[in-house]
């Protein structure tokens, strides 16, 4: 049977079951002529429980009928509101009520009259009570197929209510903080499962929330590439201990810094977009490089030709004025000219790769005709090109255009040829084919400048054949300064450059350009 | 004294060779603009016409100093018995000067340009 301390629904339910439809027992002594007292005295017996189930209810039940006059009061109502059941009879619910509140109550009653059980939860003061949050149902009384009136019964939730809100507000504040904070969030349970995550982290890994929640971490850190994610990720896993790195997410080419903190329920990660920083640092790196490259020069191309000149400055102090018509005092001064002249052009050359660098007085890139800069570079070579009866040879596309400066674009060609020229092989007449097209993969365009010159030993030179002053063949003179401002002038225009030879057979440059 | 000049530089080698003579250092010099001209010379000579001094610099292309020194040592290793080798460099950087020091192969490491004094402090290195 019923007890009182049920859950409210299940309560509704059998107090609707004894209003219309009494449950005939099993048991019962079935001759005919007991039969009618049975059911007389079952019937006040069924009577009775429901009183009591009516009266002793915890819950405030009424009963209304269709104008919402309360026919019917419990005890715990009488006690909400404070008064004898006499005032409380034959009056409209809806003079205990705020006036608000009064046509929601209605709404639902009409509704309830309808046919329908209906439930709602309402914050309410009571004429009388104190203020409460009340889970209200209505349900229809059936006589015949009609509705005759309507029970309500109203669930004092307030305490329930009151934690449930402490509970939403906390997960607001939690919401608001993790929002609120500049690093990327996101939580994963011990399944690696995304569990929460902030907008930072849709922004930076481009992943909605609905692609990200409840799925696997793998799901955004897979493939080789995101190796590193992986691994850390289970260390902290396993070992519980807080991990902190730097590492490459390649789908979206940024540097991501990350700290994972373990705990029992899995990882809470933190994460932020460092790839400015790391930029940054490469760019330091490399203009220390550059510094250092500046060094050596200082120390090997302006000191070298200074002590010489120091040295034949010391022998011709030591000249005997008599002897000054010797024959060496004539070389020694050819070699103090000689010197001094090559200070200079070090002085120059050191001068030319500053204005490069800074990039000062060079005009915006623009589109620049290919075609045209190569066939001026060609006839301002023509005369060292006739006199070793070399031979340039182009397939460049009729208005074919590359984004960049036409000064630049013009040096690199005129040093690509005059080095062709320059080491080219006394065996066989020079040959210089120069192919543009596309880009493979694209976008942009490559340059192939190819010669069958004397070349040199790729895998010895490497990466220092575009290095400032440095030379890979001991004939003829060169200065070590045309592959460095090649490759200078290219990075300019944010293209790059590649070269592979073999020895007595000949060289290739690609340049790509955008 | 048979003195053997390597440097790509010509005005360094007319500068040492006029010191050295001036200064009766060397009754016979041999110079060599390549690094690796040296080498073959050296692999293929007769003991007795190997150089007591070598004089070496540097910076050079194709074969540098401190290149000819690695390859000289497994082509010619009775070579270091006979001769000492001079580093003579423009450079002034430190790390040449300690890699100078820790080289076995090396006796030291002379600043250009080549005065008289070192040319006697060589000399009396050679004549110990």
């Amino acid at each position: 049977m019923v007890e009182v301390d049920i859950s409210g629904e299940a309560l509704k339910t059998n107090v609707l079951l004894h209003a219309i439809r009494p449950d005939q027992p099993d048991g019962i002594p079935n001759p005919c002529a007991r039969l009618l007292m049975n059911i007389d005295t079952q019937l006040v017996e069924d009577e009775q429980r429901y009183r009591s189930l009516f009266e002793n209810n915890p819950d405030f039940v009424l009963f209304q009928n269709q104008t919402g006059v309360i026919l019917d009061a419990n005890q715990a109502f009488l006690e909400l509101v404070r008064r004898p059941k006499e005032a409380v009879l034959a009056r409209p619910f809806s003079d205990f009520l705020p006036p608000d509140k009064a046509p929601l109550f209605n709404e639902k009653l009409a509704e309830a009259f309808q046919g329908h059980k209906v439930e709602f939860e309402v914050d309410v003061q009571l004429k009388g009570a104190e203020s409460r949050v009340l889970n209200v149902t209505k349900v229809p009384l059936r006589v015949d197929g009609q509705v005759t009136g309507v029970h309500m019964v109203a669930k004092d939730i307030t305490v329930e209510a009151a934690s449930r809100s402490i509970i939403a507000q906390q997960a607001r504040r939690l919401n608001t903080i993790f929002e609120s904070i500049t690093d990327a969030f996101f939580l994963l349970d011990r399944r690696w499962t995304f569990s929460f995550i902030n907008s930072e982290v849709e922004r930076l890994l481009g992943m909605s929330r609905e692609q990200l929640l409840g799925k696997t971490a793998w799901l955004v850190f897979m493939g080789e590439s995101l190796g590193e994610f992986h691994r850390q990720f289970q260390v902290a896993m396993t070992t519980g201990n807080a991990v902190h790195f730097q590492a490459f997410f390649k789908p979206r080419q940024l540097w991501l810094e990350v700290r994972v903190f373990p705990s029992e329920e899995g990882l809470s990660v933190y994460f932020t977009d460092v790839t400015d920083k790391v930029k940054a640092h490469e760019e330091l790196y490399r203009q220390n490089q550059d510094l250092q490259q500046f060094a050596y020069i200082v120390s090997h191309n302006l000191r070298a030709p200074l002590a010489n000149m120091l040295g034949l400055v010391d022998l011709l102090i030591d000249q005997p004025r008599e002897q000054r018509q010797a024959p060496e005092y004539e070389q020694l001064l050819h070699h103090l000219l000689l010197n001094t002249r090559q200070l200079d052009t070090v002085l120059h050359d050191m001068n030319t790769i500053l204005t490069v660098r800074d990039k000062q007085g060079v005009s915006e890139p623009e589109q620049v005709p290919l075609a045209e800069v190569v066939q001026q570079v060609v006839e301002s070579l023509q005369d060292p090109l006739d006199q070793c009866k070399g031979e340039v040879y182009y397939e460049i596309p009729v208005g074919l255009c590359v984004r960049g400066t036409r000064a630049y674009l013009y040096s690199v060609f005129f040093n690509l040829l005059s080095n062709a020229i320059k080491y080219r092989s006394e065996e066989r007449p020079l040959r210089i084919t120069i192919v543009a097209q596309p880009s493979q993969p694209g976008p942009g365009t490559q340059v192939e400048v190819t010669d069958n010159g004397s070349g040199f030993d790729t895998q010895k030179a490497g990466a220092d054949i575009f290095k400032l002053y440095k030379r890979f063949h001991t004939q003829p003179e060169g200065r070590g300064l045309g592959l460095y401002l090649v490759k200078t002038h290219v990075e300019a225009m944010g293209g790059r450059i590649t070269v592979t030879s073999t020895v007595n057979v000949g060289t290739q440059f690609v340049v790509h350009l955008s | 004294m048979h003195t053997v000049l390597i440097d790509d530089d010509m005005t360094s080698i007319f500068l040492m060779r006029l010191l050295l003579q001036r200064e009766e250092f060397a009754d016979s010099i041999t110079s060599f603009q390549s690094a690796q001209e040296a080498l073959g010379y050296l692999q293929q000579a007769p003991v007795p016409e190997l150089p007591k001094v070598i004089l070496l610099d540097l910076n050079m292309p194709v074969m540098n100093g401190w290149e000819f020194l690695e390859a000289l040592q497994p082509v010619a290793p009775h070579v270091l018995d006979h001769t000492r080798i001079y580093i003579l460099t423009s450079s002034l950087a430190q790390t040449d000067l300690t890699r100078a020091a820790q080289n076995p192969l090396v006796t030291r490491l002379i600043h250009k340009p080549l005065d008289k004094s070192e040319i006697e402090l060589i000399k009396s290195e050679t004549t110990e």
